[in-house]
């Protein structure tokens, strides 16, 4: 029934158009920054891993093109019942992988159980409340040991992507990473059900998405998506390389243009500069215990220095010489703009030199006190901030000093409680802020993301909030979190920033969404 | 005795200099680079550190003649203080090579036996490895930065140095007057550091000179790869580093530090050429 | 002294070198800051997890066990698994190997291409303005690094005047010589250096030989003189230097994969590092490492052919 209405609407917009004829066929070159290793739903931890699944994998629920609700994929509807633990799904007739098989209920089984199985996937503790899954004919049930309010985002998941078992059966191999590396190594189809599938990968050099012709979803001429015959990927990791690439009309697409680069791109005839917007934010966590890790006492351990080096970080200038405009601060000290219960807060600590210097003052900071920001070396974004931090934070009496290191050695001492200050960033990989804030602020899982910051109101919200099944109840306890935590700032709230991505002008309809993934179902090229 | 294979012929040495254009460029660019690395707030019109929002990427201008970069810093006064850091990385990235190398091949090359074994065995073992993917390494370990990268071109050349050294020796020992040396009963240290040394050194020298402009665009590489010195310190790889995404918009962010290497690069090599020349053993 | 014993020699004196070679391989990995486990895991990865890691790496056993481990694998040629790439080191260096060398041999045939006539010119005319103009030009060349070399030549001739692609590198053997013509231009710029300045004055020493002025004073054509006299001296030396300046060369390649995005081993060596990928780190120094020896082996057993001498030492 949905499928006809659908239709009709197309059909009509398509008659509407001077143009009616879809573009079809070509191949998309897309230069990436970073090359995927393992395209496996519940594999992939890596975002260049993370981003290309929906391209060769179908979920059984889709997520809006707002990114606030969820909309009908593999399964044509869905029902939560009244008491939240059980969620009963209708397969669509007739799917196929991209080998032709038929996709039932038997893959769906296959491939939420092995999504859960915590021995395999890094992810499984997202989907934790499922207590099982089973199927019968195209009516999935999975029951839940307890309400969970984002199991319908979970469901829309690259990590819950359906996978063939067949395939996975047929592997050679003695355990499943074997049998998926096996998979993936043969690039061949059959194990996904996405619009595309995997028919080249040489690693860390190129990738090539083939057409599945199988795909389910029907494109604006009626005929199936997708449109083009292919993808091909390859890996530049250098930014300047990867832009004159695209100048030279060897690609027609390049991602993470630097934002320094994105206003000279914009004039550039040949080329769309795309700003998507992002669920992604930079901030720096701050380190919140009484003393550091060599004994002497910590001077950010008072709230109150947190809270005038925010007050004394002047965004708006930061996100001038860092990102070229490109950005915006953080309204939300939790979250991205774009995330579901995302509070408007803003301004958040705007620019205010004089309350800063008070605040100091009031915590009784000498001046000159020497604060390190640890960063990443050889990024020249983190090297701006230093220098712009620095100084700005020279007004208040901060001495600032700079340590850097590699991102396996920051990732340790973030770990470690070894740092003042260190820069870090996020994207959600879930449709849904309870992952974003169980890793900023809640204690028992990331230490409030190294900070060692520990609120007991805080952790009794976000464990509440796992359950509430009323939108409006978890919306108020998300609301709440975000007033803690902005109070106590844990974090220099600095700003989130789109994806920038520079395309041909003969590229259409390529789209990179708020999580990060990127979506070629209706992309064209024409030549 | 040992007079005889030294040269001490003073005036024509400086006579012969002033015939040797190379060498005098090589002396004045040397000579001016030196001063720079000592005097860089002197030379330079600004502080290297002033950020300034409002000025981005201007191009050069009689108020900055090399224009300004990324944060608005005047380019000139960066190049100038980065003269200190490169020119501080031709001495520390070689100084330590050359003494070590010079005990260690002096000593080997004196004594020989199993110690002169052991040493071939480390010289082909180290050989063996690209140059530049063993300081890389050697620099991953410690971890990027200036300091870590003396260490790690250190830890690595001092092998040249002792295998030249030991080359030298060896042959020095050949000559009348070592043999001479241990005849009149002379202690080993005597004849290692007062006959062989003064006399075996003089290549080693020459090589010093070279080494130290490959030190410079080792040292800039390793800047320009992210495992050098760190931003917002000014070096001449990570100048050019941070101006490579403009080098189509705004060329002297990185064209100007890419004159300093080649011309300091430059100096060095007609500085060793012209020592070269000068001390080859003549007749 | 045979050939045959003298390789054999050769051979057997290679064997302490490659085990201190991997013991230096071993001990430089072992000493990276930061834990290969918590690299792999991720930023996200709980407590537990980084110690399940640990120990399916082997990193919780004692370091001789774990030398034993590497030394004994391979010797059988197992690399181990790359933590980057998910797959054996070996296939991943497999990959990569052929890029390497055919930048590395294109850039050696470019720089005697480009070393060798312009030597024989500067000597011919030397003092005179054509030696000037060719050594300045090479002295210039030798004091620029290799990144800045490849960066101009990419910005311009690449990327403004469209003469060359400005990445990837080709299917087929032509592309290949197309795609990564600049690539190999930039590297052998400095080879090209150090060779036209030896050849030069290897040259310039035989035309100075007695013999040589002999054979002019009779009127033999400088054309058959610098064919019988000249090449075969210039050969020798020649070949000498490019087997010493293959570290150089090696080096240049990692800096120039890197700047022009050539997907070789030099590039994948910088991603390594900076991602704490032990296996593939050791894998790589070591495919360097037998790459240069293997040069260096090659450039005995040439020079021993064709100078009798060196076999005696």
């Amino acid at each position: 029934m949905k499928l006809k209405t659908v239709l009709g609407v197309t059909v009509a917009a398509t008659l509407a158009l001077p143009v009616a004829a879809q573009e079809r066929g070509g191949t998309l070159n897309f230069a990436r920054y970073d090359g995927s290793r393992l395209i496996d739903p519940i594999y992939a931890d890596r975002n260049p891993d993370i981003w290309m699944v929906g391209s060769l994998f179908d979920t059984l629920l889709r997520g809006s093109a707002d990114g606030n609700s969820v909309d009908p994929g593999l399964a044509e509807s869905y029902t939560v019942s009244e008491d939240g633990k059980t969620v009963t799904l209708t397969l669509r007739d007739g799917v196929q992988f991209a080998d032709g098989s038929r996709l039932s209920g038997e893959d769906v089984v296959f491939s939420l159980d092995r999504a859960r199985n915590p021995d395999l996937s890094p992810w499984a503790g997202l989907l934790g409340s499922i207590n099982s899954v089973s199927a019968d004919g195209n009516a999935i049930t999975i029951t839940l040991n307890d309400p969970d309010p984002t199991i319908l985002s979970m469901l829309a998941t690259f990590n819950t992507a359906i996978v063939s078992k067949a395939a996975f059966d047929a592997a050679v191999g003695e355990t499943d990473q074997d049998k998926s590396a096996a998979i993936f190594a043969v690039t061949a189809a059959g194990v996904g059900s996405g619009p595309f599938y995997l028919c080249g990968f040489e690693q860390g050099a190129s990738m090539d998405f083939c057409a599945n012709e199988n795909y389910w979803r029907i494109g604006a001429d009626g005929e199936p998506l997708p449109y083009l015959d292919s993808v091909h990927f390859e890996i530049v990791p250098d930014d300047a390389t990867r832009i004159l690439r695209l100048q030279a009309g060897e690609v027609d697409a390049a991602e993470f243009i630097p934002f320094s680069r994105v206003a000279e791109l914009e004039s550039d005839p040949n080329i769309n500069m795309q700003l998507y917007p992002s669920t992604r934010i930079i901030y720096s966590p701050i380190n919140t215990r009484e003393s550091r890790a060599d004994g002497s006492p910590n001077p950010l351990a008072d709230a109150r220095v947190r809270q005038a080096l925010n007050y004394g970080t002047n965004k708006d200038a930061l996100i001038g010489v860092v990102l070229h405009g490109a950005g915006q601060p953080m309204s939300s000290p939790l979250m991205a703009k774009a995330t579901q219960y995302a509070a408007d807060l803003s301004p958040l600590y705007s620019y205010d030199l004089e309350k800063a210097k008070s605040l100091i003052a009031e915590a009784g900071v000498e001046p000159g006190t020497q604060v390190t920001l640890t960063t990443l070396a050889g990024s020249a974004d983190d090297a701006t901030i230093f220098a712009a931090l620095q100084q700005m934070w020279g007004e208040l009496g901060i001495e600032l000093v700079v340590e850097q290191v590699d991102g396996a050695t920051r990732g340790a001492k973030n770990r470690s409680g070894e740092f003042d200050i260190h820069t870090y960033g996020w994207v959600n990989d879930v449709n849904d802020p309870s992952q974003v804030v169980g890793w900023l602020g809640y204690t028992p899982t990331a230490k409030a993301v190294g900070t060692g910051w520990e609120n007991a109101e805080f952790n009794k919200l976000f464990e509440e909030a796992a359950n509430e099944m009323d939108p409006e109840a978890r919306k108020a306890k998300f609301a709440r979190m975000q007033e803690l935590y902005a109070d106590a700032s844990p974090l220099l709230f600095m700003y989130e920033t789109p994806f920038a991505v520079a395309v041909g002008k003969s590229v259409e309809g390529y789209v990179q969404t708020p999580l990060g993934n990127n979506i070629f179902d209706e992309a064209t090229v024409s030549r | 005795m040992s007079d005889a294979t030294f040269p001490t012929d003073r005036p024509s040495l400086l006579r012969m200099a002033l015939c040797k254009p190379g060498f005098m460029v090589g002396i004045l660019i040397i000579g001016f680079s030196v001063l720079l690395a000592i005097f860089p707030g002197f030379f330079a019109p600004y502080d290297p550190n002033a950020l300034d929002y409002l000025a981005v990427r201007q191009p050069p201008s009689w108020a900055h003649p090399f224009g300004t970069d990324l944060l608005g810093r005047d380019s000139l006064s960066r190049v100038i203080w980065a003269y200190q850091v490169n020119m501080q990385m031709a001495v520390f990235g070689t100084v330590f090579a050359l003494v070590t190398g010079v005990v260690v091949g002096a000593l080997v090359g004196y004594y020989r036996g199993i110690a002169d074994l052991i040493f071939g065995r480390i010289v082909d073992a180290v050989i063996t490895f690209p140059f530049l993917v063993l300081v890389i390494a050697v620099v991953a370990v410690l971890g990027p930065g200036l300091i870590n990268m003396y260490i790690a071109i250190s830890v690595v050349y001092w092998v040249y140095y002792a295998r030249l050294m030991r080359a030298e020796v060896i042959a020095q020992m050949g000559n009348d007057y070592a043999a001479a040396g241990v005849v009149m009963g002379y202690s080993d240290r005597r004849i290692i550091f007062r006959h062989l040394l003064p006399n075996a050194i003089t290549p080693v020298v020459v090589y010093w000179m070279t080494d130290m402009a490959l030190v410079i665009l080792l040292g800039s590489s390793l800047g320009y790869l992210g495992l050098g010195a760190q931003p917002p310190q000014a070096e001449w790889g990570v100048l050019i580093a941070e101006g490579r995404n403009f080098i189509s918009t705004a060329w002297w962010l990185s064209l100007m530090p890419g004159i300093a290497i080649v011309l300091t690069g430059l100096g060095f090599s007609l500085l060793g050429d012209g020592l070269a020349d000068l001390l080859r053993p003549r007749g | 002294m045979s050939s045959l014993s003298y390789i054999f020699k050769r051979l057997l004196l290679m064997i302490p070198t490659f085990f201190l070679v991997m013991v230096i391989i071993f001990m430089l990995v072992r000493l990276l800051p930061g834990d290969p486990a918590i690299a792999m895991a991720g930023d996200r990865a709980s407590d537990a997890d980084i110690q399940a890691i640990r120990e399916r790496l082997g990193l919780t056993q004692p370091m001789l066990v774990q030398f034993w481990l590497f030394l004994s694998n391979t010797v059988q040629g197992d690399l181990g698994r790359s933590i980057l790439m998910r797959t054996d080191v070996a296939s991943v260096i497999a990959d990569r190997l052929p890029i390497t060398v055919f930048l590395a041999v294109y850039s050696v045939v470019l720089s005697l291409l480009i070393a060798g006539p312009l030597a024989f010119v500067a000597a011919l005319n030397r003092g005179r303005w054509p030696d000037a103009v060719i050594r300045t030009v090479f002295q210039v060349g030798l004091s620029m690094p290799v990144f800045y070399i490849g960066l101009v030549l990419l910005t311009f001739l690449a990327a403004q005047l469209r003469l060359f692609p400005v990445g990837g590198y080709g299917d087929t053997f032509g592309e290949r010589l197309y795609h990564l013509f600049l690539p190999s231009v930039t590297v052998a710029l400095y080879t090209s250096a150090i060779i036209m300045r030896n050849l030069r004055s290897a040259i310039i020493e035989v035309l100075d030989a007695e013999y040589v002025q002999f054979a002019r004073a009779k009127g033999l054509p400088p054309r058959l003189i610098l064919g019988r006299h000249v090449l075969r001296n210039a050969l020798i030396s020649t070949v000498t230097l490019l087997g010493l300046s293959i570290g150089n060369l090696m080096s240049g390649t990692l800096v120039t994969e890197t700047v022009f995005a050539v997907p070789g081993m030099g590039r994948l060596m910088l991603e390594a590092i900076f991602a704490r990928d032990y296996p593939l780190i050791q894998g790589l120094t070591l495919t360097f490492a037998l790459l240069v020896s293997l040069v260096f082996l090659m450039t005995d057993l040439f020079q021993s052919r064709l100078d009798p001498r060196m076999r005696l030492q």
